[in-house]
């Protein structure tokens, strides 16, 4: 009898851990009023800058690093292009939220799985405007809710200075993508990290003025 | 009507030739053996540098900066000082990159690209490349300037690169400008200067 008690308690302990660690992104944050039903980011949307990085990219304890090129095309699309440091350009995209173009890509990175991550994390990255449909609070932000095809979107803007430090890509139970971003004018972001939750990918970048 | 288009035809080609002319059977001659007798002395070379990137959608080319310093037979060292920190050391078959401090290798033998990026721009401080025959070589001169383009026979290399060009100082015959071309919009262009040809260099110069 003792023991199957015992049984059952651990059971039911095993199951309020799947639980809890089931719970969705937002289990720590309280529901808030509506104050907007769109944001716009502003890291990547004017046409006239050149958006220059220096890129570290781990891939399962791989290193890779070079230069990370994005400037707007026009109203939709991003040209986004990745070089070595001396120059020798490894892929060269075309991004929108609808559309992409690969105009070219070095062999040794034409892998269907990766440039279909690259993609999914570059067209998160240039993203330009959110619908928001549900809204959060913790101590330090205001978040956001905005549905993403079969994900959310959770947005983090600083209640401090009204900055979006960190998106959150997430399926109904688990991360899967983090950005965050650095910036001091909230025009551009000078530094900017992508972390993948379920690969062992993170790609960080940092902006540099040419001389 | 016709005459002035023959004119036109005439002062537009007329300006193409003063930019740049194919050099003469004895020019190119007399090109490589100046360069072959003043790369034959140089020892040591190092010189500050700067590189342009130029993709054609940008407004403006990505300009890096830092110093190369070569050593014979085939020490090489890249060192990009701004806007970051990132050298790159060529020895014993071996690339050794150091990235802010973050310190990494690559086998050449992984990495043929570099590998005959290296033997070219060895080759170009060193004379032995006009007997490359991975390349088919133009001649060009300018005024003060000698040009030699390559162009890649291998496919495999012409994915990469278009065609690249030597840009040399007429009076001292070495090299002072190296230009990557991708494609017709864009290319790497790197600007030679301050060299030093024959100053001491340790060996211990090129750890990373």
């Amino acid at each position: 009898m003792q023991k199957s008690t015992i049984q059952f308690l651990l059971i039911n302990c095993f199951l309020a851990i799947i639980l809890i660690s089931c719970g969705s992104v937002t289990k720590n944050y309280t529901p808030k009023k509506l104050d907007k039903t769109s944001y716009e980011v502003p890291y990547f949307k004017d046409s006239k800058t050149d958006y220059v990085y220096k890129t570290n990219i781990t891939v399962y304890g791989h290193d890779l690093s070079g230069i990370f090129i994005a400037k707007k095309i026009n109203d939709t699309t991003h040209r986004v292009v990745f070089t070595t440091e001396f120059g020798n350009k490894l892929l060269d995209f075309e991004i929108s939220e609808k559309t992409f173009k690969v105009n070219s890509i070095v062999s040794e990175l034409d892998r269907k799985i990766l440039v279909n991550t690259l993609r999914d994390d570059f067209r998160l990255l240039l993203k330009k405007e959110y619908q928001i449909q549900e809204q959060f609070e913790n101590e330090s932000d205001d978040i956001y809710k905005s549905a993403y095809g079969k994900r959310d979107n959770y947005l983090f803007i600083s209640k401090k200075d009204r900055k979006l430090e960190k998106v959150i890509n997430s399926s109904k139970t688990k991360e899967k993508i983090t950005l965050l971003f650095n910036s001091e004018n909230d025009i551009f972001a000078e530094k900017i990290e992508i972390i993948h939750q379920n690969i062992k990918l993170k790609i960080e970048l940092n902006y540099f003025k040419s001389e | 009507m016709k005459t002035k288009i023959a004119l036109l035809i005439l002062f537009i080609s007329g300006n193409l030739f003063a930019q740049e002319q194919k050099m003469t059977a004895a020019e190119i001659a007399s090109f490589k053996e100046d360069v072959n007798i003043v790369s034959k002395k140089i020892k040591t070379l190092s010189t500050d540098f700067v590189q342009y990137k130029h993709l054609d959608f940008l407004s403006k080319d990505i300009e890096t900066s830092g110093k190369m310093i070569f050593k014979e037979p085939n020490l090489l060292q890249w060192q990009y000082k701004k806007p970051y920190n990132y050298s790159v050391v060529f020895k014993n078959g071996k690339i050794l990159i150091n990235d802010e401090g973050k310190k990494s290798a690559v086998d050449i033998g992984n990495s043929k690209i570099f590998s005959r990026i290296n033997k070219l721009i060895i080759g170009s401080v060193s004379g032995n490349m006009f007997d490359d025959k991975e390349f088919t070589i133009s001649y060009f001169k300018l005024k003060g300037q000698n040009i030699a383009k390559f162009v890649p026979k291998d496919a495999t290399l012409k994915k990469y690169i278009k065609q690249i060009e030597l840009t040399f100082d007429k009076e001292e015959a070495t090299v002072e400008q190296v230009k990557l071309l991708e494609s017709s919009e864009d290319y790497t262009r790197i600007v030679l200067k301050n060299k030093v040809i024959n100053a001491k260099i340790d060996d211990s110069v090129f750890t990373n």
